[in-house]
């Protein structure tokens, strides 16, 4: 597999005033950012779809009329407070002319010449964990394996993986497993949504017996994808004399009618998204968002590579005779 | 009357597994954790190879393996672990117990066919 790209980031870009379109295109480019629009009427449904973001570039016009991005990023806030809002202005690079309560909405002001500056504020807010390219492409690898292993005759494609501050749970199932090393403390979540790996069941594309086949055997495939990546990345990631000690939890809030889930860390997450398409019809696929939320402890410093696991993980599903 | 027993708490796994070794003209037989399976090969004195799930509820491979050998007093039936696990430890506690080999997950049938059906005397 080749080497992983750069993790980037999605951003939604409310901003329609023509002469910064090509300014925000261009700081996007150089940083790792993919800029998604969305209409002033459809914005409000575009945050309440839209899984994986990682911040917003507002206007302060925005919405044609002056000072309406301030009403804009109030709606926002009250949907999506976890998401940075960047605010570009017309002549202030700050915020310090709106209300105490208003001030809080902003992340970051910039104008369309200073716009240079949210280099570091983009980096504080969004790539502000540091994520070894030996760990995502581990990841990348290991997941392809289990999701292959799982299904008959599909092509598993991967996304290049991105940083999201959103909370939103994607589809009706996930599963969390618990990451436990020196170097890391958190949860690896696989969400998906029931449909379509129902389908996939349907059409024999797995290994449960499509007869009469159940919600539980939906869980069960979700199961195993999960145990396996957990394997792999234990027999790859995590030393054999590893024993973490302070084992402090805290509180995972889910609250299913909002679809929103919060492990109690305001840090973006390392997602990954994998779509399985079935050979024998296009139209067909189910859709794998995996993200990885080291909420308890992140040391990429101490992140270390198996190096014996890792020609292991060649010889998986072979028979080692004692 | 089975060749193999097959235990894992996973169905697809179950599934999976058995549904290959069936088609190469094995018998098989399942339980879905460590429990079981020790219930299912009283059952069954033919079984001949054990192929086991390390992690399941009730009571893990090794265990099983480890009252398979002793409680039972079964010192021939051959048994391989299937498994996410790679730990060496593990795998001592596995050779202690006298198991006979040891895959890492996912399961990949035509790379084993061959042995299984040497340990289970087809």
């Amino acid at each position: 597999m080749s080497e992983p790209k750069d993790l980037i980031s999605k951003m939604l870009v409310l901003d329609a005033h023509p002469d910064c379109s090509d300014i925000i295109k261009t700081f996007c480019d150089e940083h790792n950012l993919v800029g998604l629009k969305a209409q002033a009427d459809n914005v409000m449904s575009v945050l309440k779809s839209n899984v994986d973001l990682g911040g917003i570039f507002l206007w302060e016009n925005y919405g044609g009329n002056a000072g309406g991005g301030l009403a804009f990023a109030r709606e926002i806030h009250a949907v999506r407070p976890e998401l940075p809002i960047f605010l570009r202005r017309e002549s202030l690079e700050t915020v310090e002319d709106f209300s105490p309560c208003d001030r809080k909405l902003f992340y970051a002001a910039y104008t369309a010449e200073t716009i240079g500056k949210l280099t570091d504020v983009i980096k504080d807010s969004i790539f502000s964990l540091v994520y070894p390219n030996a760990l995502v492409r581990g990841i990348t690898d290991m997941a392809k394996t289990a999701l292959e292993s799982q299904f008959r005759d599909v092509t598993c494609g991967i996304e290049t993986p991105y940083m999201v501050r959103d909370r939103f749970i994607y589809g009706e199932l996930f599963t969390l497993i618990p990451l436990e090393s020196t170097w890391c403390r958190g949860y690896m979540m696989l969400q998906i949504e029931e449909q379509p790996l129902m389908e996939f069941i349907k059409a024999e594309k797995t290994y449960v017996d499509a007869d009469g086949a159940g919600f539980r055997d939906i869980n069960n495939v979700l199961g195993e994808i999960t145990n396996l990546i957990w394997g792999g990345f234990k027999n790859r990631f995590v030393s054999v004399a590893e024993t973490p000690g302070n084992l402090t939890q805290v509180p995972i809030i889910v609250n299913h009618l909002h679809r929103y889930i919060s492990f109690g860390s305001e840090d973006p997450q390392l997602c990954f998204k994998y779509t399985l398409v079935d050979n024998n019809d296009r139209s067909k696929s189910v859709v794998v968002h995996q993200r990885f939320v080291f909420n308890l402890n992140w040391s990429p410093d101490n992140f270390s590579e198996n190096e014996t696991s890792v020609e292991d993980l060649f010889d998986s599903g072979e028979l080692e005779l004692f | 009357m089975a060749q193999i027993l097959v235990v894992d708490d996973s169905s697809t796994v179950r599934n999976e597994v058995t549904d290959f070794l069936q088609k190469n003209g094995l018998t098989v037989i399942t339980a879905v954790d460590g429990r079981d399976g020790l219930v299912k090969l009283k059952g069954d004195p033919s079984v001949k190879l054990i192929v086991s799930d390390v992690n399941m509820p009730n009571m893990d491979g090794l265990t099983m393996a480890e009252k398979i050998r002793g409680e039972l007093g079964n010192a021939t039936v051959s048994i391989v672990m299937l498994t996410t696990e790679n730990s060496p430890i593990m795998k001592e506690r596995g050779k202690a117990a006298g198991i006979k080999g040891w895959i890492v997950k996912p399961f990949k049938g035509d790379a084993v066919l061959a042995t299984f059906k040497k340990l289970a005397g087809a």
